[in-house]
């Protein structure tokens, strides 16, 4: 019962989930996540702010599909009677979506953050559930940089991290400066790849 | 454009580690864990490593053990299982059509049983003979598929575990299926069902002893001929007599007589027999049982009548033949299950076998167990009685990546055969989360029965039963005190602990778990909070580790955030530690770091990428 609650971590569900979610999850009413220990967050890398405008149009796009629905029904009220006047419907729900792809992207901005250490990834990310996640840089399986088509007009890219946990094996890190990125992989390499002990990843 | 990622990134780090380590296969090893490539017509181009200049060992082993080294097919008998497991259904598409209607619709039957000897009986032969495997001393390499050829090779030093089962049928006919389980796999990678049970220990036996010569053989650089006559000893001493070897180095460490499993059985409760109670509706009519049973009313008379009289009886009644049936069925289930249990300790690996109709056989390689888990509930607890399961990788799809080593024995042993996979230091009392946890459930419950009971009280009909004048669903909310108890309850047997070794997790009221996950199996950690939970300024604490079950997971929930964040840190530097400790016994010195002349060099310092100076849209946009 109890573990069911907690929602699963969500940076996997980037681009896809996200349209599932209803425009009414208020985010307004969501605080930013605070940064309580002093120690380490105060070196926190941000993402590159164009990483918002790439999730504002994914929100937009999806929002899209439901926005043209809602005009369907709007229009047709699927041939049956009606009782809104022509629009509030449809002008309800357009609003809702643009306040959601205007405020969501930044919200999600604000609570994202990483660190690479000398042993270690940091990264805290996630608006409703807030997870900070450490990798020891030797349980990484393999890296991939990915970049879908919006990535690659904005320049950006994606860093995955493989580890062989059963939970949640992937750790992506969004809205990285390609060339970060490709640093980051590098530098997780060379660290994997200096390490003396020559273990079985499992 | 998109295969400049690809060409760096995900190769695993595997390949230049092996090239470091100066492992005399290195090319192998880079095609990655699981080199998979379907070679369309030409079926026979199996990538040959016998002709690329292999070792001594190699070769000598591969003489002892020519049989497996060449392609193999499975045991003919294979051909008459598939054909009798096939029929049932084939019986059920022919004979429902005869039963149930008239001859207008029979000969649909006939069409099923001439497709049925057209296309099914060929396909299955043609599947056998184009099915073989072969086991080198590098892999294992399984050729399949009728149209489409699969070629799948599995380096022999990943597998993980090779299970061998036995079905009925399959003990009737002699032979046996074996599962080669690799990591990081979330199925069963190659499986030969089936081969003689003589051919399935010897399959066992020439992996594990390739996996020993691989093994030994980098650590002695260039495999040396001591080497060598070692391996070759082993495989012909193995080879001679299988059994007698693996008598003198096995440990019983837990047998189970036919009593105990009984009274495992006993304790357990299934309502399996409830889903074969509606598969078997599902072939026969219902009304025609109806029918009968009506018929048969004479019969069973005063029965029906005194259950009509007082309907409290019946559902009482009915309830606790429900209940006798499930324990029973339990029993059943359990019989069938670890009927002549027996688990024992062989070198370094776990061995252990069991089963009534189906006779499972599974090896579990000691270092390869990621977490124990000590389960009970509270009835077992009542009398003492425990199982201990181990989480490992190679995910067994039946038993859900735990495997249960010890099914039930009292707490003391369970104790005691745990700390002989791993050992740990067991603290004697468990940290507790944070009071406001039990907060939280309660609204939780709150909010959920409130959720089923306000709209179904508010649809219910005014004519259906109104006790006392209100809607039946409003005395769902009687249930809350029951939930919130139930709330302290999951409050009370939540702890843990961070140990030196390990993370301990108890966890669970009904079906109770205590998770012993050893430092060096850690893989990330995590606090997450919701937003309900950062309101009362709480996090959620857990530790992934490889395979872990989806459900039942060893989370902390509801620890005070700075606790979760320094238990978070505290955990990491024992990870660290351990490590640093392991590099300082491996190099003599507990730097992470290699020196700047031993450095291995990146593909992508050879090759300079324009990415890397140029702005990042020229080098993605012009395609």
């Amino acid at each position: 019962m109890v573990f069911m609650e907690r929602s699963t971590a969500d940076y996997t569900s980037d681009d896809a989930a996200q349209s599932s979610e209803a425009p009414s999850t208020s985010p307004a009413s969501v605080e930013p996540a605070p940064t309580e220990s002093p120690g380490e967050e105060a070196t926190l890398h941000a993402l590159d702010p164009s990483i918002k405008s790439i999730w504002m149009i994914k929100i937009a796009g999806y929002s899209a599909f439901l926005v043209f629905a809602v005009l369907f029904y709007d229009l047709t009220h699927f041939f049956g009677g009606t009782w809104l006047p022509f629009g509030v419907s449809t002008g309800i729900v357009f609003l809702l979506s643009a306040l959601y792809a205007y405020v969501w992207p930044r919200l999600r901005y604000r609570s994202w953050g990483f660190e690479l250490g000398s042993e270690e990834l940091y990264l805290e990310h996630g608006v409703l559930n807030h997870v900070r996640t450490v990798v020891p840089l030797r349980r990484v399986q393999h890296l991939d940089v990915s970049q879908d088509l919006l990535e690659r007009e904005f320049g950006l890219g994606r860093l995955i991290v493989h580890t062989a946990g059963s939970r949640s094996s992937d750790v992506i890190i969004p809205g990285l400066v390609l060339a970060e990125a490709e640093r980051i992989r590098d530098e997780v390499r060379r660290f994997i790849l200096e390490d003396p002990l020559m273990e079985d990843p499992v | 454009m998109a295969n400049r990622f690809d060409a760096y990134g995900s190769s695993s780090p595997d390949a230049p580690r092996s090239a470091n380590d100066q492992m005399p296969n290195a090319p192998h090893e880079a095609e990655g864990p699981l080199a998979k490539e379907a070679s369309g017509a030409n079926g026979g181009a199996v990538p040959d490593e016998q002709h690329s200049p292999a070792p001594a060992s190699m070769e000598t082993e591969a003489s002892t053990l020519g049989r497996v080294h060449e392609p193999q097919r499975l045991h003919p008998m294979t051909l008459f299982q598939r054909v009798l497991t096939s029929l049932p259904a084939v019986l059920a598409f022919i004979l429902i059509p005869v039963v149930t209607s008239s001859n207008s619709e029979s000969w649909s039957s006939l069409i099923f049983a001439v497709l049925y000897g057209v296309l099914a009986l060929p396909a299955i032969v043609l599947q056998y003979y184009r099915f073989s495997y072969r086991i080198t001393p590098k892999q294992v390499v399984i050729q399949s598929g009728v149209f489409n050829r699969q070629n799948r090779s599995i380096p022999i030093e990943r597998v993980q575990n090779i299970q061998i089962e036995q079905s009925l049928l399959a003990r009737i006919f002699g032979i046996a299926k074996v599962k080669l389980e690799t990591a990081g796999s979330s199925s069963t990678e190659g499986v030969l069902e089936y081969v003689g049970l003589d051919k399935a220990h010897e399959i066992r036996q020439a992996v594990r002893s390739f996996q020993r010569s691989r093994k030994s053989a980098p650590s002695t650089a260039g495999a040396s001929s001591a080497d060598a006559s070692e391996a070759e000893a082993g495989v012909t001493r193995t080879q001679a007599d299988p059994e007698a070897a693996t008598e003198t180095h096995a440990e019983t460490l837990f047998e189970m007589p036919l009593a105990r499993v009984l009274l495992a059985g006993a304790f357990r409760f299934s309502l399996l027999y409830i889903a074969v109670v509606f598969s078997v509706l599902q072939f026969f009519d219902v009304e025609a049982i109806v029918d009968w049973f009506l018929r048969s009313r004479g019969m069973l008379e005063g029965v029906t009548t005194a259950l009509a009289a007082s309907p409290w009886l019946s559902a009482l009644a009915g309830i606790l033949v429900a209940a006798l049936f499930g324990w029973v069925t339990g029993i059943f289930i359990t019989l069938n299950r670890y009927y002549g249990f027996r688990l024992w300790l062989e070198e370094d690996k776990l061995r252990k076998r069991h089963g009534l109709l189906t006779v499972t056989e599974g090896t579990i390689p000691l270092g390869k167990v990621q977490t124990l888990i000590v389960r009970t509930n509270p009835l077992m607890r009542w009398f003492g009685w425990y199982t201990l399961e181990v989480q490992t990788v190679g995910v067994d799809v039946d038993e859900q990546g735990h495997r249960t080593i010890v099914p039930f024995a009292q707490h003391g042993r369970v104790m005691e055969l745990a700390r002989r996979v791993r050992s740990f230091d067991l603290p004697d009392t468990f940290h507790s989360v944070s009071p406001l946890t039990v907060r939280r459930a309660a609204v939780r419950y709150t909010f959920g029965v409130l959720a089923l009971v306000v709209p179904a009280a508010y649809f219910w009909p005014a004519d259906w039963w109104m006790p006392g004048g209100y809607a039946a669903p409003w005395y769902g909310l009687l249930l809350l005190p029951l939930l919130y108890g139930f709330g302290y309850l999951q409050y009370r047997f939540h702890g843990y602990d961070v140990r030196d070794e390990g993370f301990y997790v108890r966890r669970g009221v009904f079906s109770q778990y205590l998770w012993i996950m050893p430092t060096e199996k850690h893989h990330v950690f995590y606090t997450a909070a919701s937003v309900f939970q950062r309101r009362l300024k709480l996090s959620t604490l857990f530790v992934d580790t490889a395979g872990a079950a989806a459900f039942a997971y060893p989370e902390v929930v509801d620890l005070p955030a700075p606790e979760a964040q320094s238990r978070l840190q505290q955990l990491e530097r024992r990870f660290r530690t351990l490590y640093h400790e392991r590099i300082e016994r491996a190099t003599g010195s507990a730097s992470t770091r290699l020196s700047p002349e031993e450095r291995p060099s990146l593909p992508t310092e050879h090759t300079p990428l324009q990415a890397a100076d140029a702005p990042p849209q020229d080098g993605s946009q012009n395609d």
